[in-house]
């Protein structure tokens, strides 16, 4: 009896996690999309005639519309990636900025698309006074961060920083203005 | 006549001290190459070249079947109790197993009892065995995957003579050299002993002392003559003067051959004990050490994977000599011998399992190491190569080759292909395929083989126009109506359709999804040859390239690399970042030598980016790549491009989901025509490869300078929503077309609503 009173909690909690899974989840443009079903194939389209034109939309959305913002504060899902994250912060505030650095790529192997991770790696190449890579990181998480407007102007504050470090101080001035008015 | 004696006594004399002399230099001359070798860097290690280390979170898609793969790969063994580092056990869903310990390049990882839960083809979660704490990351100790060996391909793993058991040392003596602490280096009873059994007819016998064989394999060419072995008595005296009787032995045991896997020779007691007993040699028993010491007298004759049997009579005939030197008693003989062999089964490993990969590795490498340092220096290098991957990859292009031989009554064997996988945004390489036999070790063809590369030139046409968005939208009206470019001195150039016909005027998104070429020449004449090759080399090649009209429709030669840089910036949206392979290199004793940082950058604006690659999604959607659904369902929304060339001598298709890239060439090494299209060869290696590895969707983020307008689908002008074949296009702000067409309203609803609104206006 007891035995299959276990039997069926853990059945409940199985129909419940599914259910929770199948929920959609807030859409980021960094979080791990949903699960391909597998379906069986699809037979191929039949060849459109020349005379049927234009561009034509597919029927699923095929971008992330602009929606809830990723979170500086809670900046992943997953706990692997807040693990890394977190000791990349502690490498980096010890000075170990090349273990940080390879902390952060560690993480951005497990999500690549994740503006936060690239976001963090252009300030530890800011710090590492690679004024470059900082720009083309922090312009890296913008194309990523959707309409999050702490992100992306937080990424324009670094090109900033990056761009008078430089030396390119016209260029500075136009990033502050845009990390103003994001 | 007393003169003469003088003379001949004064010639004696002169003859004698310049023979004394000779003799002196000679020894002075061996003296110092004695010296030199030992004093110096004794053996010349191989780098080692290790895969990426299997990372384990909750949440990672990781099916049974593969991290059992991973785990054999591993050579970690199934046990009882999983206690040991590199066992493994099951228990129901769950995997238990021990670690082995690991000095990553951020330090020493001891090793770990673990659990891993599986649930759905993932990883739910990761358990602490000895406390049951729940663990947010785990990472496997990186799997071996080759070498970059010295001149001879010799391995070894060096050992320290204070690890090596007592018994390997006793088994040695009995057997090779049983006064080796009380001779100086040569042995007269020893010599003498060979020379009366060589002469009696018991066939050649050694009588070498374990100090001569030192000398003979560290100094000595393999010739035999009376001349080569008085220079080896000499040496070896030497080499007694000078060291003692454990650095001998030491250096002994890490320079012996004791056989041969693939390629690789395998040197040394430690390197042995790994290959034959997956062992560190503290602890191979007596057994072990007996089959070891006897196998010195012939590894090959004498090999227990091979010969098995007269492995095991030489093993107990050395256990039983160990019995005459009073190192073992007659029943700790027998109990051994009663033992069997104790090999691991481990099929051939040769130089690497992954060739076409690990020269991949050498040649970034040696852009910044000496080829000397790589072969000898006992370097660490840590890749990108992702077994599973590489797997996956191989099994698609040979088997699909295969198949399409026979479908096509093609001669078997004839086709050949190449493959690369990276990651998307890290442009980390995860595995290549350089030919269908991707064990052979020659012609690379994902590296070296140069290709036209056919309609895979059109997005980077089709980018070059979307980046003057006040010229090009997607809805861009092109003229596909027959072109015939005349220029001086060549031949008249009038490209065609794939299908032989013409269709006049097409909007530009559907120009590239069915890849036409008449209206992307014309668009490219347009946009002219030079810029469309500048766009080209910005987004990833490194060198020059000749410019023809024909370069339009991918005359240029290039080798599946190079293609796969070049969409590899396609496929992280502008962001152009070297294809790597390898991560972090670690001196021999774990310090880190060098990293290889993540870079990227920024070589197009997001937007027209964004906006091809809704268009290569059409392409798998409903354009000429969309038999690619056989194999993936539709909402992956896979983004790609298939290539042709004239008369189906390349077959190509490069594609990314929102986690993979990979290229694939199908052709003959002759280059005679092979009669596949990029659709019906590389498509389908292509679809069955990335079919294996659950594909992430590509959902593409949205620029910031996008907007969408509905537009009427017949003329490309502006509509609105709710129209007749009205549809909704991404345009780059302020491009969208600002000439409107009426509304035909779509449906009946529709209808109502706009009588209604037109009403109450």
């Amino acid at each position: 009896m007891k035995f299959r009173f276990g039997h069926l909690t853990t059945m409940a909690i199985i129909l419940l996690a599914s259910g929770c899974t199948a929920l959609p989840r807030p859409s980021t443009p960094w979080t791990p999309p949903p699960r391909a079903t597998t379906q069986p194939p699809a037979l191929p389209a039949p060849m459109p005639s020349p005379a049927e034109p234009a561009f034509i939309p597919p029927a699923e959305p095929f971008y992330i519309p602009p929606s809830a913002p990723p979170s500086v504060l809670a900046p992943s899902e997953n706990a692997a990636v807040v693990a890394l994250l977190q000791k990349s912060q502690s490498q980096s505030s010890a000075g170990q900025l090349d273990a940080a650095s390879a902390s952060l790529e560690r993480a951005l192997r497990i999500e690549p698309r994740n503006p936060v991770l690239w976001q963090k790696l252009a300030r530890v190449r800011l710090e590492q006074k690679d004024y470059l890579q900082a720009e083309n990181l922090a312009a890296k998480s913008n194309a990523l961060a959707g309409r999050d407007q702490r992100l992306r102007s937080e990424n324009w504050r670094i090109i900033g920083e990056a761009r008078s470090k430089r030396g390119d101080r016209a260029g500075a001035k136009a990033a502050f203005e845009r990390a103003e008015r994001e | 006549m007393a003169k003469g004696k003088k003379i001949l006594k004064k010639f004696l004399a002169v003859f004698a001290l310049a023979a004394l002399l000779a003799a002196v230099v000679g020894v002075i001359y061996l003296d110092q190459a004695v010296r030199e070798r030992f004093e110096g860097k004794r053996f010349a290690l191989p780098a080692k070249v290790y895969a990426r280390a299997l990372e384990l979170y909750a949440g990672r898609r990781l099916s049974a079947a593969e991290i059992k793969a991973e785990l054999a790969l591993l050579g970690y063994q199934e046990t009882q109790q999983a206690r040991e580092p590199g066992s493994y056990r099951w228990r129901g869903d769950g995997l238990e197993l021990m670690t082995r310990p690991f000095a990553f390049g951020d330090g020493q990882q001891e090793a770990l009892g673990l659990r891993v839960e599986f649930s759905g083809g993932q990883v739910s979660e990761l358990i602490r065995r000895s406390d049951g704490q729940s663990l947010d990351l785990v990472r496997l100790d990186p799997p071996l995957i080759g070498g970059i060996y010295p001149g001879k391909n010799e391995d070894r793993v060096l050992v320290k003579l204070e690890q090596v058991p007592q018994h390997v040392i006793d088994a040695l003596i009995a057997v090779e050299d049983r006064r080796f602490y009380s001779h100086y280096g040569i042995d007269p009873r020893g010599i003498l002993r060979a020379v009366i059994a060589t002469a009696s007819g018991d066939g050649m016998q050694g009588g070498s002392t374990l100090t001569q064989q030192l000398v003979k394999n560290f100094y000595l060419t393999a010739e035999r003559t009376l001349r080569r072995k008085f220079t080896e008595m000499v040496m070896a005296v030497l080499l007694e003067v000078h060291y003692s009787k454990p650095e001998i032995l030491e250096t002994y045991l890490n320079e012996v051959y004791l056989g041969q896997d693939g390629n690789r020779a395998i040197h040394g007691f430690g390197l042995a004990s790994a290959h034959y007993f997956d062992q560190p040699v503290e602890r191979i028993g007596v057994a072990e050490a007996a089959l070891l010491v006897g196998m010195l007298k012939g590894p090959s004759q004498y090999s227990p994977r091979s010969q098995p049997k007269r492995a095991l009579e030489r093993r107990n005939l050395v256990l039983a000599l160990m019995a005459e030197t009073d190192t073992l008693t007659p029943e700790q003989v027998k109990t051994q011998q009663a033992k069997p062999l104790g090999i691991v089964s481990r099929a051939p490993r040769g130089t690497s399992p992954y060739p076409a990969f690990l020269q991949l590795v050498h040649r970034l490498l040696q852009r910044d190491y000496r080829d000397q340092d790589l072969r000898s220096e006992g370097l660490q290098i840590f890749t990108t190569l992702d077994p599973l991957v590489q797997r996956a990859a191989e099994e698609a292009l040979s088997k699909r080759l295969t198949r399409l031989e026979k479908s096509r009554g093609l001669k078997s064997d004839t086709l050949q292909g190449a493959l690369l996988v990276t990651s998307t945004q890290n442009a980390e390489v995860q595995a290549v395929v350089g030919g269908r036999d991707p064990r052979f070790e020659g012609f690379n063809r994902a590296l070296d083989a140069l290709r036209p590369i056919g309609s895979l030139i059109k997005p980077v046409i089709y980018l070059t126009a979307l980046q003057q968005p006040q010229r090009y939208t997607l809805v861009t009206r092109l003229d596909d109506s027959p072109l015939v470019l005349k220029q001086a001195g060549t031949k008249d150039w009038a490209p065609k359709n794939y299908d032989k016909q013409f269709y006049g005027e097409v909007p530009l998104a559907t120009a590239l999804t069915h890849s036409y070429n008449v209206s992307t020449a014309r668009l490219g004449l347009a946009l002219g040859v030079p810029e469309v090759m500048e766009n080209l080399k910005r987004l990833g090649i490194d060198r020059e390239l000749p410019e023809f009209a024909s370069s339009l429709l991918g005359a240029n030669e290039l080798s599946p690399f190079e293609v796969t840089q070049v969409y590899q910036t396609l496929a992280s949206g502008g962001f152009r970042t070297p294809l790597s392979a390898i991560r972090e290199v670690l001196s021999a004793t774990g310090e880190p030598l060098q990293r290889y940082p993540l870079r990227v950058e920024q070589k197009s604006a997001a937007a027209p980016v964004y906006l091809l690659t809704t268009v290569m999604q059409q392409v798998v959607r409903e354009g000429t790549a969309r038999a690619l659904q056989e194999f993936l369902p539709a909402d992956l929304q896979v983004a790609g491009k298939t290539g042709t060339t004239d008369d189906y001598r390349d077959s190509w298709f490069a594609g990314f989901t929102g986690d993979r890239l990979a290229v694939v060439w199908v052709g003959r090494d002759d280059n005679e025509p092979i009669g596949l299209s990029g659709a019906t060869g590389a498509m389908s290696v292509w679809g069955e490869m990335m079919a294996g590895l659950h594909p992430e969707p590509l959902l593409l983020p949205e620029p910031e300078n996008l907007e969408r307008v509905w537009i009427d689908a017949a003329s490309g002008l502006r509509s609105e929503q709710g129209c007749r074949d009205a549809v909704e296009v991404p345009f780059i702000a302020g491009s969208a077309p600002t000439e409107s067409v009426p509304c035909n309203p779509g449906s009946v609803g529709e209808t109502i609503k706009g009588w209604l609104e037109r009403v109450f206006q």
